[in-house]
């Protein structure tokens, strides 16, 4: 009959987080985050979209190439002037948004740009002469292999789109990790609150054992991660991206939530307050997901493989291992935490 | 206040948390530092980025060598049935073949700079000078906005063609969006949509792929590092502010011949002083100056104030966790978005980060003392207004009970109020808030386009606004210290929101460091329209009694409880919206 004990402390956890509806307080910040992040996104890009009107170059000087790697694009414009006083002129008047001066000499080609200073339309412009001139670099080179004997291969045409990257490498990792250190320090503070408010002794008054004590504090804790991690992901799947793995995904979060939780609740029981404790864990978690960089797959880049679809066998055996990891630091936890319960 | 009485509480504080952080604590700390520098070098390998994207290509291919060098890539046998189940994203046969999703359009734009990369390559094997042919650079003038004389431009002598010719491009594979494009090499794997594509360095000289837009990325990045060792210290603090309210605690402080605000600045000294050294530490170790460290202390303050209210506020440990982590985020984003547009745009001025990007970058012209007033003014006036709303409840009534956050808040704002008058007060106290909040607003929606965002920014200043107004006379009616009748509300109310109106118009000083150059600027500020002194002088005023209208609305709804208030609330503000958009209309 311990086990329904052991529930009934992991829901008398669970009420007191709503109760003081922090759980609330958990969604509005994962929320502003990704608000803040998609802002960055969102905003940043709108100031590349190419949509957002053409740009246009004066060139002068040695423009033939010039000209030949610019066609066949709608964002941009060049026109030709006679000489670098004309294009400068026209620039300064506001006949172009940029200026090109291009010089040939017998084996390289240099370009001078000359852009507006403190322009919103700034980092579209160089944007685009960037575009631009990388193309032009590419005849050049194409032109150089054929001359050297080099096999080059021809460059593909593609337009990046930063959402993708972003969203997948950036936000996914940043969205499942979030809760999970939050769960960690709540499970830590949920021990400290026992000690400081001194009502771990009725606690162990109770016909319940160590280890279920221990259990019935960190439960809710566990779960609430994962629980966040799958409204995360429910809501990036409704937003259009989707997410390649959700299984092998949750049992990641899962395991590292167990790791956190585990050290969390160990770290309260060993120092009993909680400046301490949320120091030391606070530097532990944030050393031990430092240290996951230092496996062949980062913990950000085992997470981004698999909401993006790209996981490997390799993949797979890292999320098995921050399952393995999960259990024995949280039994180890458990067994360390119950003796200092006693 | 008297500061021996504050200093002796701040040394007890300072004895009491360092007999805390004993030799195990630091002991840990230290490992855990030894062991994350050991992997340090490691970690900059595992890009987030790499291996994010399956191209399939047969291993005698050109581009196999290709996609092998490029981190971002992983190869794979090419068959059909992968690519169409999704397993690749592109599959080079005889074409180059890509997935119609935004996945297939990011892993060609990886393909095409490990493509160009190899092509580099190679040609460098054979001559170095051959691989990088074309070499820029690249200035930035200072242009007149001024319209273009006719006589100044001049006609073109060539133009190049239009898109009908189709030769200049067989390479092209159907994905024909130009878009931006970058390739960092500095360690990390950043493809060229990530976030090195949205936030470049900057670069100014060198191939084509060295050019970038102005964007202080490095500078960015550094400059978090002056957030981040503050969060520890605001763990502390806020453990220590908690510590008073469990068991009653605080109460032999709050018995002793002490004031409370002596308590409190006694309590937040130790901590002022350890963040600002730690700010100072982190100058010293990423090379910035003086200025970054003045430009921090107002962040440094509203980090504190903010802790502090939500450690009066909290009722356990664990909701003290979510209130620190969100006071974090919150003030990480304030500072941060910002600062992302230091060399583009006015708009960073709002932030403190910018000027300490600005001296990180060590530009030329350091950033302007207006940008100091600007940023720090009304950083500094809100948290003053959070240590008097939080040493309103540090009182034994409100302190040690459990009741809801939102209770405490109105309890807090009840505090300030005596007579009708007070209502004034709460209003200019609370303008530098409503003035921060909006230019968080302001940051947020500014790249978007102005049809989206000027609505939008209305109705969240309204919401702001009028909040700020109506919660003074909701507390008053709440905690009983006006009677509740109509007549009161409507007077209340006009009171103030004509203390609104006076502060609001300090907040004016904003036009100092040209904010209004920005549309949406102005629109936050209501100021910079250019029309006729008569109109002018009635926008002045207007505002005072719309201000007093929309106040007294929700006045009257808070005279009669909880929903009332909501109702009066909304009222208010369709009417601030409603004549916001009548002025933009009536001037544009």
């Amino acid at each position: 009959m311990r086990s329904p004990r052991r529930l009934r402390l992991a829901t008398r956890e669970l009420a007191s987080l709503r109760a003081e509806k922090t759980v609330v307080l958990a969604l509005v910040i994962q929320l502003f985050i990704a608000a803040f992040s998609s802002f960055l996104v969102v905003g940043l890009v709108s100031l590349y979209d190419p949509g957002a009107g053409e740009v246009e170059f004066a060139a002068a000087g040695d423009t033939d190439e010039l000209l030949e790697a610019a066609a066949g694009q709608d964002s941009w414009d060049v026109s030709v002037y006679e000489d670098r006083e004309t294009a400068t002129t026209t620039f300064e008047g506001g006949g172009a948004d940029a200026v090109l001066l291009v010089e040939r000499t017998d084996d390289s080609v240099d370009v001078d740009v000359l852009a507006p200073r403190g322009d919103l339309r700034t980092t579209l412009i160089v944007t685009a002469a960037r575009d631009l001139l990388e193309r032009l670099e590419d005849a050049e080179r194409e032109r150089l292999a054929a001359e050297l004997n080099v096999d080059a291969v021809p460059v593909p045409e593609g337009g990046a789109s930063p959402y993708h990257g972003f969203t997948y490498a950036v936000l996914v990792p940043v969205l499942m990790f979030l809760p999970v250190f939050i769960s960690g320090s709540i499970a830590s503070d949920s021990v400290t609150e026992e000690f400081e408010r001194g009502t771990l002794d009725l606690l162990r008054a109770s016909p319940l054992s160590d280890p279920a004590i221990f259990d019935g504090k960190t439960a809710a804790a566990v779960a609430l991660a994962p629980a966040q991690a799958v409204l995360w992901l429910a809501l990036l799947v409704f937003n259009d991206v989707p997410i390649s793995s959700p299984v092998p995904l949750l049992v990641l979060v899962t395991g590292i939530t167990a790791v956190a939780v585990g050290f969390g609740a160990a770290v309260a029981l060993q120092f009993r307050e909680r400046k301490q404790a949320q120091f030391v864990y606070s530097v532990g978690v944030v050393g031990f997901f430092a240290l996951t960089f230092a496996l062949p797959e980062s913990s950000a880049n085992t997470v981004a493989k698999l909401a993006a679809g790209s996981a490997t066998t390799a993949t797979y055996a890292h999320v098995a291992g921050y399952a393995v990891a999960g259990v024995a630091v949280y039994l180890i936890a458990r067994r360390f935490g119950g003796r200092k319960l006693s | 206040m008297r500061l021996r009485k504050v200093l002796r509480i701040s040394r007890w504080e300072v004895s009491r948390t360092a007999g805390g952080l004993d030799r195990r604590t630091l002991g840990f700390a230290i490992l855990v530092f030894v062991l994350v520098a050991a992997v340090a070098p490691f970690a900059f390998d595992g890009g987030l980025y790499d291996e994010l994207y399956v191209v399939g290509v047969e291993d005698d291919d050109g581009y196999h060598e290709a996609v092998e060098r490029a981190d971002t890539l992983r190869a794979v046998e090419p068959s059909w049935s992968a690519f169409s189940s999704g397993d690749i994203d592109v599959l080079v046969r005889d074409d180059i073949h890509v997935a119609d999703d935004q996945k297939g359009e990011a892993a060609v734009a990886e393909l095409r700079d490990a493509a160009r990369r190899y092509n580099a390559g190679e040609l460098a094997e054979k001559d170095p000078d051959a691989a990088f042919p074309v070499s820029v650079e690249i200035n930035y003038v200072d242009r007149d906005a001024e319209p273009a004389e006719p006589g100044d431009t001049f006609e073109p002598v060539a133009e190049e063609e239009d898109s009908e010719d189709e030769d200049a491009d067989d390479d092209d594979d159907g994905v024909d969006a130009p878009d931006a494009e970058e390739d960092v090499d500095d360690g990390f794997s950043l493809p060229s949509g990530g976030l090195g594509g949205i936030i470049g360095q900057g670069g100014r000289s060198g191939t084509p792929d060295d050019i970038a837009p102005p964007f202080p990325f490095e500078s960015l990045i550094l400059a978090f590092a002056f957030l981040v060792p503050l969060n520890f210290v605001v763990q502390a603090y806020s453990t220590s502010v908690m510590n008073e309210r469990i068991g009653r605690r605080g109460v032999l402080m709050l018995a002793s011949p002490v004031s409370r605000q002596e308590i409190i600045a006694g309590k937040t000294v130790p901590y002022f002083a350890a963040a600002l050294a730690l700010v100072a530490a982190v100058a010293a170790v990423v090379g910035g100056g003086w200025r970054s460290v003045v430009a921090m202390v107002p962040v440094l303050l509203i980090f504190l104030s903010l802790t502090f209210v939500g450690a009066m506020f909290a009722r356990s440990y664990k909701e003290l966790t979510f209130v620190t982590v969100f006071v974090s985020v919150v003030v990480t984003s304030y500072v941060f978005i910002p600062a992302i547009f230091t060399d583009i745009d006015p708009v960073a001025a709002i932030s403190p980060l910018s000027i300490v990007v600005r001296d990180l970058q060590q530009a030329a012209s350091a950033a302007p003392a207006s940008w100091y007033v600007f940023s720090g003014a009304p950083l500094v006036f809100s948290s003053a207004v959070l240590f008097s709303l939080g040493s309103g409840v540090y009182r034994e009534e409100e302190m040690f009970n459990q009741r809801r956050v939102p209770h405490k808040a109105v309890a807090a704002v009840a505090s300030w109020l005596r007579r009708r008058a007070s209502v004034a007060k709460v209003s200019v106290f609370l303008v530098p808030f409503v003035f921060a909040i909006q230019l968080l607003v302001v940051a947020t929606l500014f790249a978007l386009p102005v049809e989206v965002s000027l609505p939008l920014f209305f109705v969240a200043a309204a919401v702001v606004e009028e909040v700020a107004k109506s919660v003074s006379v909701y507390a008053g009616f709440a905690h009983s210290v006006f009677e509740r009748n109509d007549r009161n509300a409507v007077v209340l109310g006009a009171i103030s929101g004509a203390g609104f109106f006076v502060g609001e118009k300090f907040a004016h000083l904003a036009q100092l460091v040209g904010l209004d150059t920005l549309e949406i600027g102005r629109a936050a500020l209501g100021v910079g329209f250019d029309v006729s002194p008569l109109v002018l002088v009635a926008l002045f005023f207007a505002p005072l009694v719309l201000h007093a209208v929309a106040a007294s609305l929700a006045a009257l709804g808070a005279c009669r409880g909880k929903r009332g208030y909501l109702v009066g609330l909304v009222a208010a503000v369709v009417v601030h919206v409603a004549y916001n958009l009548t002025v933009v209309g009536l001037v544009a």
